[in-house]
């Protein structure tokens, strides 16, 4: 029998809090870090992120003292939890270092998600994201080459490819063609839910960190690179939260961010390679079952749904970090062309000539594509781009280099 | 425990329709919703997406009930809600015996049946306002919810009625009527019961 987290008992809230100094936790070590431990934290920081934003939201929502106050006390162990988590991010690692790991975490968490996921159509939708993210490791990793002199497989390690993916230039679509369709509640596998959860939450993480951080450099091509690839995210966050379904209600949708908590600490306590950092993972994920279980009361007082009712008898299969390079070359070999057109996926010599798509592009890339002028000023510089390809030559003939072939 | 809500794990079907993707293992065909009825010349697809959106507005009302015996603080009224949540989870077993007598799903929810969901649950909402309003308010509109979901009820009950009272002499119309029968007298009592409740509320406060 799997672990059913409505079957546990976790710790009070009331003794959930902790003081500055166990926050303030110590960070890990650059140099010495699993990259997967890193892709862990970039992940858990956004998915708590979303649930204090989530839960502000519904606060906004009820003058019900009794809910405002369950929500606003769950909400500051939550805050507490992302900064525990959060704070585990060394100050020694440069914004652009963080970049790379925020990408990193893209890649491999989307990947797994898309191998993982039941649904079709979900499983499209994360494809069609996954090569994005690809291509937006390669421009930052290309970046960080010429703004610090730093390879970026010294922090991704050999788990993950750098190479370009569907080029940045060519994800700019307009936002009519970023909004999918959506899971149906009375249908949907709770697999493809805390899938369509976890990345939204990913992604609006990534896409906030670049919209305060991207301003941080001086360099006029760096702070340029941000602001594009943000408005990638922007469209990423716009497909994936477009995957939920809005027949969700208010305090449904509070049990099942908590219940996505538990499964992903869950799932990252179970292949966590740093003692001190499992511990963390164990610690909230008893904290989280203490949540779940304040939610699911509110649900069955406020809406006289039982939990039982709507979730799994035991947690659906782990979320992990595991290398999928293969995969994503066979997706870049497959889909580097697609595009979409409203809720569907288009061949892109398909799509009509007045599509929106060519419209928006040829506006925003206008004047120039900072994503295209990082890799001409390492290839000026360098005498060629930066890749780290392991697996051979690049899947999409059109993407490998001249020569040496890469 | 009695499932109230349609998920994939009981087995719930739908129609990707507009916006919706289902999986699909998940999906019902139009030609299995033609057949709903087997044995009348009924417009099946049309009848099976209203009887799920019938059965959905059920399960709303069973949830409405939860809530209210929860939250009143009058004990005749926690007694009747607790009484006719009963009721209507027996009347939800009847109408989901009465969908497959039919040769349908009671695990379907038609693109009808979100919509229903989608405005039943507006009635257990007024919780979210509770802060502002004074305990008669709330009681009053906890009533007010009741009196609404239970004369839709009433009125959904009455169009398998009449439906049946149309029909020729066939195993559809029996099942049909053999529902009604089940349910009429409680249907009656309970909108009865919350429209004299409700008035009689509003009217102590006023004289």
């Amino acid at each position: 029998m799997g672990f059913n987290p409505l079957a546990e008992k976790g710790i009070p809230i009331e003794k959930q809090l902790r003081n500055w100094s166990e926050l303030n936790v110590q960070p890990y070590d650059k140099e010495q870090v699993d990259p997967y431990t890193r892709t862990r934290v970039i992940t858990m920081n956004g998915v708590e992120v979303e649930s204090i934003i989530f839960s502000h939201q519904f606060a906004r929502r009820t003058d019900n003292q009794e809910i405002k106050r369950a929500l606003a006390l769950t909400r500051r162990i939550e805050q507490q939890q992302q900064m525990a988590v959060n704070w585990l991010m060394p100050g020694e690692e440069t914004t652009l270092e963080v970049t790379i790991g925020y990408e990193q975490t893209a890649v491999d968490l989307t990947a797994y998600i898309a191998r993982a996921e039941p649904d079709p159509y979900l499983k499209q939708a994360f494809e069609f994201g996954l090569i994005e993210d690809s291509d937006h490791l390669y421009r930052y990793a290309n970046m960080l080459a010429l703004l610090e002199g730093k390879k970026a497989e010294r922090i991704t390690g050999p788990l993950t490819e750098i190479m370009p993916g569907r080029p940045t230039v060519a994800e700019h679509c307009h936002p009519f063609d970023d909004i999918r369709a959506h899971y149906d509640k009375n249908t949907v596998d709770p697999l493809s839910r805390l899938h369509a959860m976890t990345i939204t939450a990913a992604e609006q993480q990534t896409m906030n960190f670049y919209m305060n951080m991207g301003n941080r450099y001086t360099e006029p091509l760096a702070r340029a690179l941000y602001l594009e690839i943000a408005m990638i995210e922007e469209q990423h966050v716009t497909q994936y939260e477009s995957l939920l379904d809005p027949l969700e209600s208010w305090f449904q949708q509070e049990v099942y961010h908590h219940y996505n908590e538990c499964y992903l600490y869950h799932s990252f306590m179970s292949q966590e390679s740093d003692p001190r950092v499992r511990a963390i993972w164990e610690l909230h994920l008893n904290m989280e079952i203490e949540h779940l279980r304040v939610a699911c009361e509110m649900m069955r007082r406020y809406e006289g749904i039982e939990a039982e009712e709507i979730l799994p008898k035991e947690l659906p299969e782990p979320t992990l970090f595991r290398e999928n390079k293969q995969y994503v070359r066979q997706v870049l070999a497959d889909q580097d062309e697609l595009r979409t057109v409203g809720t569907q996926f288009v061949p892109l010599d398909q799509l009509p000539e007045d599509a929106k798509y060519f419209e928006y592009r040829d506006a925003v890339n206008g004047g120039f594509a900072p994503s295209e002028r990082v890799i001409e000023e390492h290839v000026n510089a360098h005498g060629d781009d930066y890749r780290f390809m392991p697996e051979g030559p690049h899947p999409v003939q059109g993407l490998r280099r001249a020569a040496p072939q890469n | 425990m009695r499932i109230t809500t349609v998920t994939k794990m009981p087995g719930g079907k739908a129609i990707p329709i507009g916006m919706t993707v289902v999986p699909p293992e998940r999906r019902m065909g139009l030609s299995d919703l033609e057949g709903f009825g087997v044995d009348e010349e009924l417009e099946g697809i049309f009848l099976a997406n209203f009887m799920s959106a019938f059965a959905a507005h059920e399960r709303c009302v069973v949830h409405l009930y939860r809530m209210a015996t929860g939250l009143t603080r009058i004990p005749e009224c926690r007694e009747k809600y607790t009484e006719f949540e009963d009721h209507t989870e027996d009347h939800l077993r009847i109408l989901e015996r009465l969908i497959e007598r039919l040769d349908g799903d009671p695990m379907y929810a038609s693109p009808q049946a979100r919509m229903t969901e989608f405005v039943a649950t507006k009635l257990v909402e007024p919780i979210l306002l509770e802060g502002s309003v004074d305990p008669l308010t709330l009681e009053l509109t906890l009533l007010e919810a009741v009196t609404l979901a239970e004369r839709k009820r009433r009125l959904n009950w009455k169009l398998i009625s009449e439906l049946a009272d149309q029909m020729r002499e066939t195993i559809s119309k029996q099942a049909m009527r053999e529902a009604v029968e089940q349910v009429e007298s409680d249907q009656d009592e309970h909108v009865r019961w919350a429209e004299t409740r409700w008035l009689r509320m509003m009217i102590a406060q006023v004289m």
